[in-house]
């Protein structure tokens, strides 16, 4: 009986003569090493605290609602009009605009700071197709922190409510909604870093110009949207006999009540409420470029109201131009991130 | 067949530098040194045969293709920078088989291909360490690896010995010529050290102010200026005299008597002329001129 014998043998170098997929897969490659940057995976721990922070972050407001809502039940849920689906985004857009700002530019700062790129753009790959696959990336990975806490809501109001069916029947709605109104969220918090991102290496200076961006025009915006509201005395005397009759609502009941010293009768459709910087006042939301997504928003859930009342936080844009403003604010940043790839092969 | 590469009236000018001036040249099969001083056009010429450049006018082919125009060209190239070109936080395993999928080899390929020109270029076990605590010369090894994972038919090598100790550097020249030979991949090698192209390249081609100043077989280089030194226990004047009566070019070198330029019917000439001045012989034998030499006349 002879004793097993190992043999060692030296296959020396061989040669690959599989399936060569090129771009199709280049670009495949891209996006879901674009992915798996963005959570951090294939990474150190650390890489994965700042995304999954920022999801716990978008997620937990929609926990609240929903428990919130299960425990005080519909009918005071309605009464204190506890945010719904509709007002979502903009309870959480502070935190999809700081995400996007911090995470977005890793995707592009470090190929080009550690030289990966030149790489990159000697296979058979255009920059066009790497721009392309990052933006998508970054793109997907937005759609997923937006949805999240979209999914949670819908899901907890649903179990929270009597009849979660019944529930989701009547309300179905919303999810087509809130699908498209991400979308056009997630096309402003792509682009927007992801230019900042192509304008330098450093992923710090990018990060800190798309916040700087963001909070300096909430806080000019915010600044230049002071409203003037004028009640009309005449309105006020020929319409106080209907007034008795009328209903009052909560609201008009609450500033009565709070309304020390003020006119008894102080009713919304008797104000007349104008910008208090005229036009400038009017026009100022342009610069509002984290809140352009959200004005899209409110259109897609049918809460756009343009009339000023002396609730409105913000002046509205019209909603044509809201939309074409929106178009701007991406195609321009995108141009920018298009032409600075292009321009790296000469 | 077209050539491997093909320079035609390749011109790149970058602003008011012109990096390359209208230069002709083919590469063919085998190890081709691209030598001359920094700023020659060494890397400029690599980028445009990769389309990382486009030319300002005349072409750069890649059997037949223009790789600045169709990406698909590039499919069977590879590129080692001469600069960093790694991304420091990951490990050389994740970082190859990602550059495996982008050449288009699909995942489960790119994973063996990383195994195997890992294990190739010696950083078997080094394979899940990240690539930020790695020393100089096995960071060169990854940026060599990187080029030959997806098992390309030409690579191109900028300063591939750049920064590297001479045991380092000697290491990568052997691993360079194991590709060549070995592996049977076509490489284009960029540098300018002289013993590089020396021991490692088949073929040379001269680039001096962006423009081809020599082109050629790094034997024929070599060999037709062989020096054969003789050494003898008498004066050198008769064996000198000996020689030039047979048409050898003879000089004094030191305490020897250097003979330019022999082939093998000078041998018999140098056996002659040694009887014939009766010179004792103590020693006699070629010794072969470095590259160098040969620049350093150029230059001279």
């Amino acid at each position: 009986m002879s004793s097993p014998e190992g043999q060692v043998f030296d296959l020396g170098y061989r040669h690959y003569d599989g399936p060569r997929e090129g771009r199709t897969r280049a670009r495949r490659a891209l996006f879901v090493n674009g992915v798996r940057t963005c959570f951090g995976l294939g990474r150190g721990a650390w890489a994965k605290v700042l995304p999954v922070l920022f999801l716990v972050a978008v997620m937990a407001p929609a926990a609240v609602l929903s428990i919130m809502a299960g425990l005080l039940g519909e009918v005071f849920a309605d009464v204190l009009d506890l945010p719904g689906p509709q007002d979502y985004y903009a309870i959480v857009s502070p935190i999809l605009l700081i995400f996007a700002a911090i995470i977005a530019p890793e995707l592009l700062c470090s190929d080009r700071k550690s030289g990966v790129i030149n790489l990159y753009l000697v296979r058979p790959l255009s920059s066009n197709d790497y721009v392309a696959s990052r933006w998508l990336s970054f793109f997907a990975v937005s759609l997923v922190f937006i949805y999240a806490g979209q999914v949670v809501l819908l899901a907890g109001l649903a179990m929270g409510s009597e009849e979660p069916f019944a529930y989701l029947q009547e309300n179905w709605a919303h999810v087509p909604r809130f699908l498209l109104a991400g979308l056009a969220i997630a096309a402003v918090t792509t682009t927007i870093p992801l230019a900042a991102a192509s304008l330098t290496t450093r992923r710090a200076y990018a990060s800190l110009a798309v916040i700087g961006l963001f909070v300096v025009t909430t806080v000019v915006v915010a600044a230049l949207s002071q409203i003037d509201c004028i009640t009309s005395p005449d309105v006020e005397q020929s319409t106080s006999g209907q007034q008795a009759n009328s209903d009052s609502t909560p609201e008009t009941s609450l500033a009565v009540m709070l309304g020390s010293g003020g006119p008894a009768e102080l009713d919304n459709s008797n104000t007349v409420c104008e910008p208090e910087l005229g036009i400038v006042g009017r026009w100022a939301r342009l610069l509002d470029f984290g809140g352009i997504p959200l004005q899209i928003s409110d259109l897609i859930f049918g809460e756009y109201e343009e009339e000023l009342t002396p609730e409105t936080e913000l002046i509205p844009l019209p909603p044509s131009v809201a939309v074409v403003w929106w178009i701007v604010i991406v195609s321009v940043p995108a141009a920018v991130l298009w032409s600075r790839y292009r321009r790296l092969v000469t | 067949m077209p050539p491997l590469l093909e320079a035609t009236d390749l011109t790149k000018r970058y602003g008011s530098t012109l990096a390359l001036d209208s230069v002709n040249f083919t590469v063919e099969r085998g190890i081709t040194g691209l030598l001359g001083p920094n700023g020659a056009g060494k890397s400029t010429a690599m980028k445009l045969f990769l389309g990382l450049l486009i030319p300002t006018s005349g072409s750069a082919t890649v059997m037949g293709e223009k790789p600045y125009e169709n990406v698909m060209a590039r499919t069977h190239l590879g590129y080692m920078p001469e600069h960093e070109c790694l991304p420091l936080s990951l490990t050389a395993t994740e970082f190859l088989a990602h550059m495996a999928q982008i050449s288009g080899l699909p995942t489960g390929a790119a994973r063996s291909r990383t195994a195997d020109i890992l294990r190739h270029v010696g950083l078997d076990e080094e394979r899940y360490r990240s690539m930020g605590e790695y020393s100089t010369g096995m960071k060169q090894r990854v940026k060599l690896a990187q080029a030959l994972v997806h098992d390309p038919e030409m690579v191109f090598l900028d300063e591939p010995t750049a920064g590297l100790d001479p045991v380092g550097r000697e290491e990568m020249l052997a691993l360079i010529r194991r590709t060549g030979k070995e592996f049977g991949i076509s490489i284009m090698l960029s540098t300018h050290l002289m013993g590089d192209v020396e021991t490692t390249c088949d073929r040379i081609i001269v680039l001096e102010g962006g423009e081809v100043t020599e082109a050629g077989d790094v034997s024929g280089f070599t060999a037709e200026s062989e020096t054969v030194y003789i050494d003898v226990y008498d004066d050198v004047e008769s064996l000198i005299a000996a020689l030039s009566a047979r048409g050898l070019e003879a000089s004094v070198d030191g305490v020897s008597v250097a003979v330019e330029g022999v082939g093998d019917t000078e041998y018999d000439q140098i056996r002659d002329a040694l009887v014939e001045a009766g010179s004792r012989l103590r020693r006699l034998g070629p010794r072969r001129r470095r590259l160098s030499d040969i620049f350093r006349d150029g230059s001279e």
